[in-house]
């Protein structure tokens, strides 16, 4: 009266029905999905008008106008057509893109990132079709080149400076003489402005501030050519320590501590009487906290002379792009002097051109020691693969007071010296 | 005399020791027998306990939600200073407006048109198979079911990028239907359906076959029609699953005109409403949100938590 | 084979059916694979299908360009597993610290809400309430709303001076800024208990490294951050385990508990010796779900705090998701989502296997043992 049970035999049908069918309609649409890379580095050209897709992080509402107005334009003039795309998290959304075959056309590339990007492929390197490449600062086209190829132009740069609340500076009983030269005078003139509610300094956490004093005790994270981590070298260690000793010492703070976001929002609240930022402060400042007087001066000088980071975004082409001939000449005339100096005015970025140097320098002329930064600014690290190291070690200096320094060190140089020789 | 449930060899002792100890004067607890139940008649300081812990779990249970509709008519200057406050003042629509004018309703009909695809394709795929899986006789069924609660031993969240990979693979990557077609593979309600069509007497799809009927008219005629408490269920568990998905919808499409409710609205938190934080948008946002969730709930309030056990027992 | 029953023995003394004959047999094998089709390929396309696929790729190294299966990518044997799991490194060091975190995630989470569901729904069972439904729903009903909404919900209350501070306050307590604060919880309390200060940790435990993590790290136990994602977990799933326990409180049979409670059991007595053991398998089912549920977590850090402070919320479900998708790291990703996929199986075999009722084991086993003498003996059972 029973069915005889033969399990095996049954199970292995249920199985391979699922699977075959799965597997049949797989191959009906298989292999779709992905693009293979193209080997050839001509510019791809779509015929016709053309839509291209376009992606940015943007620091806010002004930045995004200035982007799709300049972008808009360009379409107008050649009858084609641009999608711009504000992304909220532009890595993911930027490698999710890649990954999918299905990459924007032109996107911002940020200099930390840029690497890994050139690496693998991804990059359509276009900078030998610009004619006037030498106008770019030379630091900046050496940021965005990799092995010997430079693969795309820089949009603008920023550097880092000292910002002074002129109330609390004058309240302090401290005049233009007293402005901090070296770090001894940082430390004498912070202790003096810290106050009961009022931090003397305040920082925004992360390599990307703690690293001026670095550069200032000449030290850097990795050494010329980027073979050898060397975050444990003692240069290193001093300016680090410098700068943990004043947050202990009470007079330097870090802007969670201060309940704020970053160095700019501890600034304009009030909670710090002097912060470190570069001139994208300036439009905070404006639309946040427009009542706060300030002045921004060159950082003061460290054992090894004078030192501060700059930072820069290039305009990357993907190498998937069916239209990059097209892309190219968006990303031209994205870069012209007037759209540098356009940008410039709406948001509060340094032009990358030398040629639009001197209008920028003769319109802003509070932005002096933003610009004299270009000299002895450090640029980023660009070596592939260590955008998590570096995330590592800024998750780690969140609580640079508690650090033991010489063990957080260690632990980035293992990690950096894995990926670099990855 | 009362009444004791029949046939258990229990009751008729327990008649007799109430009876005894409603007698004597020293009971620790007042024991009153009431239609052949003894019922514990509490004592006041119990009652007070208990009154009391429900009052606190309420509000910690309540006061989120009034929260979130206080703070979506505040001002962000207001909300900020004033969190706890459930008045907003003034009162303002201004998180409402702001809404409005980013891709919200966009988000809202994807999300609308999502769950009303899954929820209607599972409760038919889901209710076929679990029949079939029932009723039916076929070789290979105990195969067939045995796979499928292998499946629900697989946790979700591993298939993430594995569901990238062929999504990818088969060219859906960034259309809509990678956002419902992968939603549709559902082996819990499968279980859920197989269990109840179980319970349907045999009688009743026998007499439909003596009748001459198919096998799927069987089904959708006669048994699917007496299944509706099961369907319910389903259907309001569809409904959860779709609506609130989030990691599949992240990874199915990055195009934002594919974007859901939960995905467009988390993205709100992380830069996408520009400076700072603005509570009363992201408090409103998520007030719409909720809202189609709650009146769901709230016209199936019996089915959900049937639900909820249904979905349960498949452990 | 046919499956049919001839009518055998007593006649049943109903009019003779029809009997389906194979006609009817074949109609039922042909309906049944037509049914469950669309769900077989649905769960194979789908599930199956997928779970290959990352199993290869995370033979790879790929990095996202182009078809996983083409020829330009290089199989690398397991040298995903290996950096996640023995060589020194950072994908060592951020696979444990998800570990960590998680594992502190799941001992605080899975008990806590187990004895709050319990709770519940003992206070709602309560015979002489009134407006039972009413609460029953206010505790179930963030179960039923989006992850998401109530994450933004539980960010405005958590802010440094939000309502949970204010509250707080009220209590005289100094609250932290919860969601930048990266202090653990174990730390925090040798701290105030006078065993260590955070600030300069006991070198025996700071120095010494265990995969890649410090002693003391491992030791930190959840975070403030973390403490913050894990009250919000708590207050939302409760509800539904609160639903399970109050269905099998009402399945508990009424004569049961008149007879303890003739017997001059007291209501502590009573609930220990009758309750609890009756609720023993939704116990031990609440506890699955929670474990597994746990051990997934990822909705809460993708909108809240993408694993920060200071790593302190990445679990491992997040960081296989950040790894693939904005690291480019595929392979590592998807061998961590194995990893994690072995974990909780290990994790929910070994929980059933410790708490299982002995009784019925012992019992079952008996019958295996039975019936495979039985079949070999050769008789039909």
């Amino acid at each position: 009266m029973n069915q005889p049970r033969r399990p095996r035999r049954t199970t292995t049908l249920a199985l391979t029905l699922a699977l075959g069918s799965a597997l049949l309609a797989s191959a009906c649409g298989g292999g779709g999905g992905f693009e293979e890379e193209s080997a050839s580095s001509a510019p791809a050209s779509a015929s016709g008008p053309v839509d291209l897709k376009m992606l940015f992080g943007s620091s806010g509402d002004a930045e995004t106008d200035a982007v799709k107005a300049a972008a808009d334009a360009w379409a107008k003039k050649t009858g084609n057509k641009v999608t711009v795309t504000v992304a909220s998290d532009m890595n993911q959304q930027l490698a999710q893109g890649f990954a999918s075959g299905n990459p924007p056309d032109v996107f911002y590339m940020d200099a930390s990132q840029y690497a890994n990007y050139a690496k693998d492929g991804s990059l359509y390197p276009y900078a030998d079709q610009i004619e006037d490449n030498e106008d770019f600062y030379e630091p900046l086209r050496e940021t965005f080149t990799y092995e010997g190829k430079q693969y795309c132009v820089p949009k603008d740069f920023s550097t880092l400076a000292l910002q002074i609340n002129t109330d609390a500076w004058q309240k302090a009983g401290l005049t233009d003489a007293d402005v901090p030269k070296t770090w001894v005078d940082l430390t004498t003139v912070a202790k003096k402005l810290t106050t009961g509610g009022q931090v003397g300094l305040g920082l925004s956490t992360g390599i990307d501030r703690v690293g001026v004093f670095v550069v200032q005790n000449g030290g850097w994270w990795v050494n010329e050519d980027g073979t050898k981590a060397t975050g444990s070298n003692t240069e290193v260690r001093e300016a680090l320590a410098y700068v943990q000793k004043n947050v202990k010492e009470g007079q330097f703070a870090f802007a969670p501590d201060l309940d704020s976001g970053w160095g700019g929002e501890a600034f304009g609240t009030g909670k710090a009487a002097m912060t470190i930022e570069g001139n994208w402060i300036k439009g905070a400042l404006e639309k946040d906290y427009a009542d706060v007087k300030y002045k921004t001066v060159e950082l003061p000088e460290g054992p090894e002379g004078k030192g501060t980071l700059s930072f820069t975004v290039c305009w990357g082409v993907s190498t998937d792009s069916k239209a990059q001939a097209q892309a190219v000449d968006l990303v031209k005339s994205l870069t012209s002097v007037e759209q540098q100096l356009a940008f410039a005015d709406a948001f509060g970025v340094i032009p990358s051109r030398q040629s639009a140097a001197e209008q920028y320098q003769q319109k802003f002329p509070e932005d002096a020691a933003f610009i004299a930064g270009a000299d002895y600014g450090h640029g980023p690290i660009n070596r592939p693969g260590l955008d998590q190291v570096i995330a590592d070690i800024n998750s780690k200096l969140e609580n640079l007071k508690g650090a033991n320094l010489e063990q957080v060190l260690k632990s980035f140089d293992t990690n950096a010296q894995s990926a670099l020789e990855k | 005399m009362t009444q004791t449930p029949a046939g258990d060899s229990i009751a008729p002792l327990a008649r007799t020791k109430a009876t005894r100890d409603l007698t004597t004067t020293d009971v620790r607890e007042q024991q009153v027998v009431d239609d052949g139940n003894l019922v514990n008649r509490s004592g006041r300081g119990k009652k007070i306990a208990v009154y009391t812990a429900l009052v606190v779990f309420a509000l910690i249970y309540i006061y989120p939600f009034v929260v979130q509709v206080s703070t979506s008519f505040k001002t962000d200057a207001d909300a900020v200073a004033n969190p706890l406050t459930l008045l907003p003042n003034p009162v303002t629509t201004a998180a409402f407006e702001r809404i409005a004018q980013t891709d919200f309703p966009l988000w809202f009909f994807n999300s609308v048109l999502v769950t009303l695809i899954v929820t209607a394709g599972r409760v038919f795929l889901d209710s076929l198979a679990g029949y079939a899986l029932a009723r039916l006789k076929f070789r290979g069924r105990n195969a067939v079911f045995t796979t499928i609660l292998a499946v629900l031993a697989v946790p979700g969240v591993v298939l993430l990028i594995p569901k990238f990979l062929v999504l990818n693979y088969l060219g859906m990557y960034n259309t809509y239907p990678a956002l419902f077609v992968p939603l549709l593979a559902d082996a819990a309600g499968v279980f859920i359906m197989k269990q109840f069509f179980e319970s349907i007497p045999v009688s009743v799809e026998e007499a439909a076959r003596i009748d001459g009927a198919s096998t799927f008219r069987t089904f959708w005629s006669v048994v699917l029609p007496m299944a509706k408490p099961a369907l319910i269920t389903l259907t309001i568990l569809s409904f959860q699953g779709s609506w609130n998905e989030l990691a599949h919808f992240i990874i199915a499409a990055d195009d934002p005109r594919l974007y859901t409710l939960t995905r467009g609205v988390g993205g709100l938190t992380a830069g996408g409403l520009g400076a700072g934080n603005q509570f009363p948008v992201s408090m409103a946002a998520a007030l719409l949100m909720t809202i189609p969730t709650a009146m769901v709930f709230i016209a199936f309030q019996r089915y959900f938590t049937q639900g909820a056990n249904a979905g349960a027992e498949k452990g | 084979m046919s499956t049919v029953q001839t009518a055998a023995g007593p006649s049943t003394g109903r009019a003779p059916q029809r009997a389906p004959g194979k006609g009817g047999a074949q109609r039922q094998t042909t309906a049944g694979w037509i049914f469950t089709t669309p769900v077989l390929v649905l769960l194979g396309l789908f599930l199956f299908i997928p779970i290959l696929m990352a199993l290869w790729v995370s033979f790879t190294d790929w990095t996202g360009r182009g078809s996983p299966f083409s020829s330009n990518v290089e199989t690398v044997g397991t040298e995903n597993y290996q950096a996640l799991l023995t060589q020194e490194g950072l994908s060592r060091q951020d696979f444990m610290t998800s570990l960590r975190n998680t594992f502190y995630y799941v001992v605080g989470v899975v008990p806590t809400q187990t004895v709050l569901a319990l709770l519940l729904a003992v206070i709602v069972n309560q015979k002489f309430l009134k407006g039972r439904t009413f609460f029953r729903t206010a505790f179930y009903f963030p179960a039923v709303v989006s992850s998401v909404a109530i994450s933004l919900v539980f960010l405005f209350l958590f802010t440094g001076t939000g309502a949970v501070n204010q509250f707080l306050a009220v209590l005289g307590i100094d609250g932290p800024t919860w969601f930048s604060d990266a202090r653990g919880l174990i730390h925090i309390v040798g701290d105030w208990l006078g065993l260590w200060t955070i600030d300069s940790p006991p070198s025996g435990l700071a120095d010494t490294q265990v995969m890649s993590l410090s002693l003391w790290e491992w030791v930190s136990g959840p975070s403030v951050a973390m403490s913050a994602i894990m009250l919000q977990v708590i207050w939302t799933t409760a509800g539904t385990f609160m639903l399970m326990f109050l269905a099998a409180l009402q399945d508990l049979p009424t004569e049961v508990e008149e007879a303890a409670m003739v017997d001059g059991a007291n209501r502590w007595q009573r609930f220990r010796n009758v309750t609890v053991p009756h609720l023993r398998p939704t116990i031990l089912l609440v506890i699955t779900l929670g474990v597994i549920g746990t051990w997934q977590v990822f909705d809460q850090m993708y909108v809240m705090t993408q694993g920060g402070p200071s790593k302190t919320t990445l679990t491992p479900a997040y960081l296989s998701y950040d790894a693939a998708f904005t690291q480019k790291q595929w392979g590592e990703g998807a061998a961590m989502a194995f990893l994690l996929f072995a974990l909780i199986f290990a994790l929910t075999s070994l929980q059933r296997f410790v708490l299982r009722d002995k009784d019925e084991a012992a019992t079952r086993k008996a019958a295996r043992v039975q019936a495979r003498a039985a079949r070999r003996k050769g008789t039909a059972a």
